[in-house]
């Protein structure tokens, strides 16, 4: 037992309460924890996995302390995805975590905030939502700025018109090819750059999505004066340990999984092996 | 000055094979191809203790190149550590310099803010004895990266060993090491004039190094010229992408996890094994491939060895013990890379 507690690679049990289809190709997995420590912050991550399968990373995208429920939204693609979503009800999952840096959320006191999200990039920063939602009054004007490739393919609709009462929600998608409550711009998600009406030089940027959104996002804010080292990109990389071990997710000095994988922008822009 | 002894070669035999009873015992061997290898040895005459590099280093012993890490019972779901099982303790004689260098590098990922109870485990178990080189080998540039060619950490280590002209002089790095060594017969207390021996032939083993490197400025230097041609140039002719370099390389740690499960579908077991920057899927995500060029694989295994390495963990990940280079079917050389960008610097056609 006492190799099981400090072995960082032992992984814990969680049981699937609930699996809930998001779009076509993306779903949730409710998870309730049981024994001690619920420490998982937005942004961190968590490497999920079955015994004869493996493991993989995956954010949260939803942290609920009180209830000891995690909500981890997955897209489809791999082996470990392909066994989870076929996982039944009341069945244990694998995981260890939580691991990872997170969002630098006290960062966002008094300021601006700007969430830009591509694809299934809103997942890890739903729970940043959650959090200016809770402290807005602390906060100063906050935009979600949201692209996906179709609109069918928007994550999470019904929270989008919910939140749209409380902050502003702009969202684009390269095919509109279906409206909801709220309106959807035909396009890539920086042609909503236009409608910011705030001050850039006392905002925060935190963005997740493909690389080549994130590049993309950080030039056009550049361009309208917002400070480079006020932009947080999370990162994607393949991970084996989550813990600076196995080397897969090295860019430059940098471990995606312990040092990230959320980082300021000219901190890890200027490493070899990134789209940035 | 510290406790060292002085020991003549037939009684340093004599207390490895005592020793044997107590504690499997690799060292360097001859093979029947002629090659030296590291080995688990029975008896003390078939050392070689001239040997000049092995293919792989000791690093083998106590980060095995592929290790079980758990049982799983997919019944219940329940995982179990499997630590490496040993009887006996374990020694690694005659260890180069650099080599134990090298694990003292690996010392700093594993052991560091995540601790790997694997590797923590065998490298406790295992009584580490080092052996100066008297005479730098063909491809070895430890002198330039200081880990060699006699041994300059004060401690991870056990027992070191210089051979002189009549003896050898024995020193330690820690406390069962003075223990163990102490049990040796003949060991006659070493006098001022057996350091001066020391010092002596160490200043002769470094004037005997054909190949060095100049490490001045190097990692800030290969970082501001992340897009030299040199790497774009040896990659498409004459990377082969094999992944030797990185297999042969004793402070590369990069692992892959692997799921086995048994035909009755009842335990799975959870292996590691080496793995490599090399290899082409080595940093593949759905996303995209970030690293599907070899120029860019050349580039991340040059500039992680002698650049960004410094910055993670505050020393080279390079130990200059030339085994990359020598065993690289295309002879590609990461010094003659950094020189070439050095020369460059200097005629300013780089930053």
């Amino acid at each position: 037992m006492r190799a099981e507690s400090i072995n960082p690679l032992s992984p814990r049990t969680a049981i699937l309460k609930e699996r809930i289809a998001e779009t076509q190709d993306t779903f949730s997995l409710r998870l309730s924890l049981q024994g001690d420590g619920f420490n998982f912050r937005p942004g961190q991550f968590n490497m999920l996995g079955l015994p004869g399968i493996g493991e993989a990373p995956f954010s949260f995208s939803l942290i609920d302390k009180q209830k000891r429920v995690l909500v981890q939204t997955i897209r489809q693609a791999g082996n470990v995805v392909g066994a989870l979503a076929k996982l039944q009800k009341g069945r244990k999952v694998h995981f260890r975590g939580p691991y990872g840096n997170g969002w630098p959320l006290e960062k966002l006191k008094g300021k601006n905030v700007i969430v830009v999200a591509g694809g299934i990039g809103m997942a890890p920063l739903r729970p940043v939502i959650h959090h200016l939602l809770k402290h807005g009054n602390e906060i100063g004007a906050a935009y979600l700025l949201y692209g996906a490739r179709t609109s069918t393919d928007m994550l999470f609709k019904d929270d989008l018109a919910r939140w749209s009462k409380k902050i502003n929600v702009l969202l684009s998608a390269d095919e509109v090819n279906e409206q909801g409550p709220l309106q959807v711009h035909e396009g890539l998600v920086t042609t909503l750059f236009d409608q910011l009406d705030i001050r850039l030089s006392d905002t925060i940027t935190f963005t997740c999505g493909p690389q080549i959104m994130m590049k993309f996002v950080a030039a056009g804010l550049a361009m309208e004066g917002q400070n480079p080292r006020d932009i947080y990109v999370s990162l994607e990389r393949r991970m084996k340990c989550g813990i600076g071990h196995c080397g897969h997710c090295q860019i430059g000095a940098k471990y995606v999984c312990k040092d990230g994988p959320v980082f300021r922008l000219p901190d890890i822009r200027k490493y070899a092996d990134t789209l940035l | 000055m510290s406790e060292a002894y002085v020991i003549v070669h037939e009684n340093l035999l004599c207390w490895l094979s005592n020793l044997m009873k107590s504690f499997d015992v690799f060292g360097p061997v001859k093979n029947k191809r002629g090659q030296v290898v590291f080995e688990p040895i029975k008896n003390a005459d078939g050392l070689d203790l001239d040997y000049c590099s092995t293919m792989l280093g000791p690093r083998q012993f106590i980060y095995p190149s592929r290790q079980t890490l758990f049982d799983i019972d997919r019944e219940t779901g329940k995982s179990q550590t499997v630590l490496p099982q040993q009887t006996k303790k374990r020694m690694i004689f005659a260890i180069h310099p650099c080599d134990m260098h090298a694990i003292s590098v690996l010392d700093r990922t594993f052991v560091g803010d995540f601790k790997d109870v694997y590797y923590g485990k065998a490298r406790k178990d295992t009584l580490t004895v080092v052996l100066n080189c008297n005479q730098a080998c063909d491809s070895g540039f430890c002198a330039s990266m200081g880990t060699g060619p006699f041994l300059q950490l004060k401690d991870g280590f056990d027992i070191v060993l210089t051979a002189k002209e009549r003896n050898y002089l024995m020193e330690f790095g820690s406390e069962r090491g003075k223990r163990v060594g102490k049990k040796a017969d003949g060991l006659k207390k070493a006098k001022k004039g057996d350091f001066t021996e020391k010092k002596r032939i160490e200043a002769t083993a470094k004037q005997s190094f054909r190949k060095q490197m100049d490490t001045a400025g190097l990692p800030e230097l290969l970082m501001r010229n992340l897009d030299h041609p040199v790497y774009k140039r040896t990659a498409d002719a004459r990377c082969l992408g094999c992944t030797n370099c990185t297999m042969v390389c004793p402070t590369c740690y990069c692992y892959n996890i692997e799921d086995t499960t048994s035909y009755d579908l009842k335990t799975t077991i959870r292996s590691r094994y080496w793995d490599s920057c090399q290899e082409l899927n080595f940093a593949k995500v759905h996303e995209g491939n970030f690293r599907s060029s070899r120029e860019a694989r050349l580039r991340q295994f040059v500039t992680h060895k002698l650049a960004t390495w410094v910055e993670q963990y505050g020393c080279f990940g390079c130990i200059g013990c030339g085994r990359c280079m020598t065993w690289c079917p295309t002879k590609i050389d990461l010094t003659e890379i950094a020189k070439e960008i050095q020369q460059d610097v200097r005629i300013g056609r780089a930053r």
